[in-house]
């Protein structure tokens, strides 16, 4: 028997983002998503699996470190990182990846389709399918595959097909339009592992519980090591999964929560990916959220640095957050994100993902405004970034 | 039985001559057309479609220009918009009812518009006579086409076909010509659908040469010509000179 409505809620906030505007073909297909989503929730054998994947092959949980240096370098007392550049394959995307890819084999998928930005999701969905002798075909941008090159080769190593997408800008929204074309056309044997807090009812839910375990791990962490709770958390905001996986374990406490976008190279439309300004109401890739768009209607030219943070549209969970007040949103220009990368290698000898550095960037705004102890996201490392690095800070 | 349901994409060729194209296809007799409004990102279609909807908007084809060039047409079949939700929904439920009186638009077909997503919008669309064609799938079970045939009805018998007909998608994936479907599935799906309610149907996606619409037409069913027709007409071939062997 197939499902035949949605259980979970499908909406967020008072503004009732979300939702699941979705063509007919996908419909059943999501429907049948969300009910092997709810039952492997309640089924302790996937949680055990599940749990077990993260230790032993993602390597969780990650620690949290904390970076006096660059604290004190920036008037700061107290900053922590939660490493999620620590985890295998390098970003907080294998955490969603991986639990993904163990719904589809139980729901007896055996093709796995995913698109990425940065390569980071790409490879985290590439990693697992091998892992767990899935086939996988990926989609990516042309513009994307030139700058994030090396994750291209790493998923191939994997036995993952990457499928380059020409269409548009070439980056990760013709990417999800070509996943979701593709899924349409093999739901049948296929499961799309959507790689944000993003898409029709069940991803955005689907996505942020997969990645809730960084901000569950995270607030146990600095509890222990500093014995209190911070008085801010923030974390960069593409699609916005690392965005909530961090900041909504923390919903309830008395602290403030930030979630920082691509600021670009200007404030026009088309310079930039911030959208809690920049955007309007709207439906893209099945959801309705904060997005970039022209008077037409039309999905707006977005630019960033950072491949993972150039996307129209912000997550729906994390737009409705910001619009109720519960998480403030910030950008960070590409030049702040490429400073703060710097700051990140030299005070405390990690190199931070582009995306990351985006949230390191308002590390100064925050101590500005008398913000004292900080956990910050670190959700990816640098090495796909190396050679922006090099052109743009002229190693 | 209406024989053939052609679709245009807005602006491609050129909004110039869509008022012409419109006129030579009620000349030839088409009883209702599908007009696509070209977006920037149509998850729904293939290679073709996806062409023609860039080329028209790099031309200037935005929603509200097209529906001023369809504005006063009398000398047109009628006509379904096809279109994605979001510039709909900048347009505005309102706005867009008053803009579409003025055209010989008698219906949407909103790809990525589930009956339970807009039901206002919906509403206030249908209560000015703006129904929304529900889409039928290879993965809509019967219990489904039920009830998704129920929450979008059938007007009734005195309602031109534009605003009666549920759209059968022939095969999984997008719009396009690439690989004709298997039709064999199809017409059990038809003949099951046709079990269930009197509505008439249009079957496409991948339907191209006049073998196919043929066999579709043997179903009960009209059949849908899409990509093919808008390669054809982006290519220079004339509408009468494309669709005199597949007019049925
Ligand atoms: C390291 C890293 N951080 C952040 C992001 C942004 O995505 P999200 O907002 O879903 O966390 C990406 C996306 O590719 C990424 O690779």
């Amino acid at each position: 028997m197939h499902a035949t409505s949605f259980l979970l809620p499908t909406r967020f906030g008072h503004g009732g983002l979300g939702g699941c505007y979705a063509p007919e073909t996908l419909m059943q297909p999501l429907l049948d998503l969300e009910e092997a989503f709810r039952k492997a929730l309640d089924d302790s054998s996937f949680q055990a699996e599940l749990k077990s994947e993260l230790r032993h092959f993602v390597g969780r949980p990650t620690p949290l470190t904390s970076a006096p240096r660059l604290a004190a370098k920036l008037g700061l007392r107290d900053l922590y990182l939660k490493r999620e550049d620590l985890t295998h394959t390098g970003a907080h995307k294998i955490n969603n990846a991986l639990a993904q890819a163990l719904l589809a084999r139980r729901m007896g998928k055996t093709q796995i389709i995913a698109e990425t930005g940065a390569g980071q999701h790409g490879v985290a969905a590439a990693a697992a399918c091998a892992r767990l002798g899935l086939r996988c075909t990926v989609y990516m941008g042309v513009v994307d595959m030139a700058r994030q090159a090396p994750n291209v080769a790493r998923m191939r190593l994997f036995g993952t097909e990457v499928v380059p997408v020409e269409a548009g800008q070439g980056t990760l929204k013709e990417a999800v339009n070509e996943a979701l074309r593709a899924w349409a056309a093999r739901c049948d044997k296929a499961h799309y592992i959507l790689g944000s807090a993003l898409g029709p009812h069940p991803f955005p839910t689907m996505v942020r519980t997969f990645q809730t375990v960084i901000g569950e791990e995270a607030r146990a962490q600095v509890l222990e090591q500093a014995g209190a709770l911070p008085d801010s958390v923030i974390a960069c905001a593409g699609g916005g999964s690392n965005g909530l996986g961090l900041l909504v374990p923390f919903l309830g406490d008395a602290l403030h929560r930030f979630a920082v976008e691509a600021g670009g190279h200007g404030p026009a439309l088309g310079e930039h990916a911030a959208r809690l300004d920049g955007g309007r109401m709207g439906v893209l890739h099945g959801c309705k959220t904060l997005l970039l768009q022209d008077e037409h209607g039309h999905t707006a030219e977005t630019a960033s640095i950072s491949a993972g943070l150039d996307y129209p549209a912000l997550g729906p969970e994390l737009a409705a957050l910001a619009l109720d007040e519960k998480i403030e949103v910030l950008r960070a220009s590409d030049d702040q994100a490429l400073e703060a990368a710097k700051w990140l290698c030299e005070s405390e000898g990690i190199l931070p993902a582009l995306e990351s550095s985006h949230a390191l960037a308002l590390l100064p705004e925050l101590a500005k405004r008398g913000f004292t102890t900080v956990l910050l996201g670190l959700s990816g490392r640098g090495d796909k970034d190396l050679s922006t690095y090099q052109s743009k800070l002229g190693i | 039985m209406n024989k053939l349901l052609p679709f245009i994409m807005a602006g491609d060729p050129s909004l110039e001559s869509l008022p012409r194209l419109l006129a030579e296809a009620k000349a030839l007799g088409i009883e209702a057309l599908e007009i696509g409004l070209p977006h920037s990102d149509p998850i729904a279609d293939g290679p073709v479609l996806q062409a023609a909807a860039h080329r028209a908007i790099q031309r200037g084809a935005t929603p509200l220009r097209v529906v001023e060039t369809l504005a006063g047409l009398t000398e047109s079949p009628d006509l379904i918009l096809f279109t994605y939700l979001n510039p709909l929904l900048q347009i505005g439920a309102e706005r867009l009812i008053g803009l579409l009186r003025l055209t010989p638009v008698k219906a949407l077909l909103v790809v990525d518009l589930p009956d339970s997503e807009e039901p206002e919008f919906e509403a206030r669309l249908r209560a000015a006579g703006y129904p929304i064609i529900p889409l039928l799938s290879p993965t809509t079970d019967l219990d489904r086409a039920k009830g998704l045939l129920e929450r979008r009805p059938d007007p009734g018998g005195d309602h031109p076909f534009a605003q009666r007909f549920a759209y059968v998608v022939a095969r999984l994936g997008v719009t396009g010509t690439g690989g004709a479907p298997d039709l064999a599935p199809v017409r059990e799906r038809v003949a099951a659908l046709q079990s269930i309610s009197d509505r008439p149907l249009a079957v496409g996606f991948g339907l191209s040469d006049p073998q196919a619409l043929a066999e579709v037409r043997a179903m009960g069913a009209t059949p849908v010509i899409g990509s093919a027709l808008v390669q054809a007409l982006a290519a220079g071939v004339a509408l009468e000179t494309f669709l005199h062997t597949r007019l049925g």
